[in-house]
């Protein structure tokens, strides 16, 4: 079974998917953070370290 | 403070001693090889590591609105740490050494290390649990990210069998363990050195310029693809060594891979000054912030510039390493520490800062200091590395004696020592401005607490990112798997070693009286300065012969590859010159190269070797899989010492000292004698 899985590493179309995969996946949480109507909740976080309570 | 104050003046007599040799004072404990991981530990554990803690400690509990969980686990945390580095301190002069970079300390620190972290986190995470600030600021996943991360590295890391109080030898061997090792080495850099200080960054840059930070999705989008790639990228510090040829490719893509998210925080913490630049004048310690994300970007920059095989090829083993570490520390830590402590000291005295003028100065005699250094560095490394690569066009070296290309680079020696002399003078500027500024604070200050509304648990959200960030445990486990799985795939194929040996070239184990001198040659540390790994580049296998083979260490525990070369590497340094040279070479290494920077180690004429210890070693070796004899482990002493007369006659016959037998020299020349000869198909 090991052997069997560490042959995959020669496997060029194995690792291009992998690539394929990893990458749409980047796409997508980047499209997903930058989406439009985000933007108020994401203000609010930003705001967190100054509104902390304290002037300390 | 204290330590930084150490982990400086240990670095800048180390940097003296490779400039004018004498300094090493032939004394043991402050010979180069044993205080330059004393330096790197201090700087990297003792200083970097108490501010981060006073930084997380500080800024957490205000991101979450609660009080630490509790406050003996906080005191058990400090006192614990304070004296880890303290029983580092003691060891590593003493020559008690895993030689294994960043990971020097011996088993029971160890275990020390491992009991504080349990306690640090289970504090950590009680916080969060107890939180009245439902979701968790950018700053809050970069420490949790810190704590898993280092606790895994470490653990995985340090898994050896001991031998003794204070010595061990890991289970990994060979490639093995230089894979474990680096992947556990520059995840050093980026869990210890960068996530957290990232975080802190985040909290404390608003917080200074009183504005938030310049993109919230910048930096979720920064997070997630520096957990993931970065525990990828360790291999690259093995180019060109005979790990397997996938690993490396895979680590110095997924290193040139990084350029994105570190120039993503970098540019993120820049820009949230946009609009704030006069604050320069009015709040000076914000200049140690912009230097430090400059630093970051520039190392940032340069680290997977380094990666890339070809330019690794000219600037590993140099200086130029040197310089490109120092400009991350002393740029990137040291300046944002310096920051964050201007930041931090005023506030929690109730007071303002003793003098902004003796900031100013310190900011200004620093940067020249980091500049200085930097610069000297890259210049004799790029130097080094291309006298060491020159070939005429008849294929012979042009610089055949290495001594050339260290005499060669001397003077930038001293210039690096005058730049890491004005950091520290910049340094003793704040000391001096940190305790004037606590000496005028108020003696007795109120006590003032504060009502806090526990936010954000009932809000309503469909946002799943922001559901997550509001579940504290679900996130931990999501960090942990996007470490986990580089890990995995890069390790686990390796740790089946016999794949990669070809059976025809197996080789001897060292014999016992080699393995007691390959203790002595890790104690005085050797490894760092010179390499046992030749790589496949024409200038070196025409320098040293053959390239390296994974079956050369096979069974060497702990691997010897090494990183830096101040003097030429080993590896087949075995029968190329007789007994006695490496004898006087070791008493006074000026006598057989002039113009060495090497120290003397008199001392080595002077101890007997433990004879008796190796039947425990080697039966550790043993069980770990290094196919000796029975009858060899049971009779190593006997069989050391009958090695040990045969090289001391033979000393002893070219006009070396009478009675040498028992002391340390000859087991370590017997060491020196092995290398590269151990090949049976060679």
């Amino acid at each position: 079974m090991k052997q069997e899985g560490l042959k995959f590493f020669t496997d060029t179309y194995l690792t291009s998917l992998g690539l394929l995969i990893f990458f749409l996946f980047f796409v997508g949480v980047l499209i997903w953070v930058y989406r439009k109507n985000s933007s108020k909740i994401y203000h609010r976080m930003e705001q967190l370290p100054l509104t902390d309570g304290d002037s300390l | 403070m204290i330590w930084a104050g150490a982990a400086f003046l240990f670095g800048l007599i180390a940097a003296l001693q490779l400039a004018y040799w004498p300094m090493n004072a032939n004394l043991e404990w402050i010979t180069f090889g044993r205080l330059r991981p004393l330096h790197t530990n201090a700087a990297i554990f003792a200083f970097a590591g108490n501010a981060i803690f006073a930084g997380i400690y500080h800024s957490s509990q205000r991101l979450l609105k609660t009080r630490m969980f509790s406050d003996v686990l906080s005191k058990m945390h400090f006192w614990g740490w304070q004296l880890i580095i303290l029983a580092a301190a003691i060891t590593l002069p003493l020559g008690y050494t895993q030689s294994k970079e960043y990971a020097e300390l011996e088993w029971p620190i160890d275990i020390a290390i491992t009991v504080v972290w349990v306690i640090f986190a289970v504090n950590f995470f009680g916080t969060i649990r107890q939180r009245r600030e439902k979701h968790m600021y950018v700053a809050i996943w970069f420490y949790i990210a810190t704590i898993i991360t280092v606790a895994v590295l470490h653990i995985v890391n340090s898994i050896e069998i001991p031998v003794g109080m204070l010595q061990s030898y890991p289970v990994y061997a060979g490639i093995q363990d230089a894979l474990v090792q680096w992947w556990y080495g520059h995840n050093a850099v980026a869990f210890f050195l960068t996530t957290p200080f990232l975080g802190l960054m985040y909290y404390y840059v608003p917080k200074a310029a009183n504005r938030p930070v310049y993109s919230y999705r910048l930096s979720i989008v920064h997070f997630w693809s520096l957990v993931f790639i970065y525990i990828w990228a360790g291999p690259h510090h093995l180019l060109y060594t005979s790990l397997p040829e996938w690993a490396q490719t895979l680590g110095m893509i997924f290193s040139v891979m990084l350029w994105a998210p570190s120039w993503g925080g970098m540019i993120n913490g820049l820009l949230t000054l946009k609009g704030s630049w006069h604050l320069l004048r009015t709040e000076p310690l914000i200049k140690f912030f912009v230097a430090a994300l400059t630093f970051y970007g520039m190392s940032t920059f340069e680290g997977p510039l380094l990666s890339i095989k070809s330019v690794s090829a000219l600037g590993h083993y140099t200086d130029w390493i040197v310089g490109h570490v120092h400009a991350g520390a002393l740029g990137w830590n040291g300046f944002l520490s310096f920051g964050m402590i201007y930041y931090l000291v005023p506030r929690l005295w109730k007071t303002e800062l003793y003098s902004k003028k003796l900031l100013e100065n310190h900011f200004w005699i620093s940067l020249t200091g980091v500049l200085l250094y930097y610069i000297s560095m890259v210049v004799a490394g790029i130097t080094q590395g291309l006298m060491w690569r020159a070939v005429t066009p008849e294929g012979q070296l042009v610089y055949p004696d290495f001594i050339e290309t260290v005499v060669r680079i001397v003077p930038l020696y001293w210039v690096r020592a005058l730049g890491g002399a004005l950091f520290i003078i910049g340094f003793f500027m704040m000391a001096y401005n940190i305790y004037k500024t606590i000496k005028k604070a108020p003696k007795a200050v109120e006590q003032t607490s504060y009502e806090v509304q526990r936010t954000g648990f009932d809000e309503q959200t469909q946002d799943t990112h922001r559901k997550l960030e509001g579940m504290g445990f679900t996130f931990s486990v999501l960090a942990f798997l996007a470490i986990i799985v580089g890990s995995i795939i890069e390790i686990y194929p390796t740790l089946s070693l016999h794949r990669y040996v070809n059976p025809a070239n197996i080789v001897e184990p060292h014999t016992p009286l080699e393995i007691a001198g390959r203790d002595i040659y890790i104690r005085e540390g050797c490894y760092v300065c010179h390499s046992q790994q030749i790589r496949p580049i024409a200038s070196e296998v025409l320098r040293y012969g053959k390239a390296s083979t994974v079956e050369e260490s096979m069974y060497d525990r702990p691997f010897q590859w090494g990183s830096k070369r101040t003097g030429p590497d080993l590896a087949r340094l075995g029968k190329k010159y007789p007994n006695l040279w490496h004898y006087s070479h070791m008493i006074d290494p000026r006598a057989v190269t002039p113009k060495s920077i090497m120290p003397s180690y008199p001392w080595l004429v002077e101890k007997n070797t433990d004879f008796l210890v190796l039947r425990k070693k080697l039966s550790v070796m043993s069980k770990l899989g290094v196919p000796y004899d029975s009858e060899v482990v049971a009779n190593a002493d006997i069989h050391a010492q009958k090695q040990a007369q045969e090289i001391a006659a033979d000393l002893e016959s070219n006009g070396a000292p009478k009675g040498l037998a028992k002391k340390e020299i000859v087991a370590l020349i017997a060491y020196l004698q092995s290398l590269g000869q151990k090949g049976k198909a060679q």
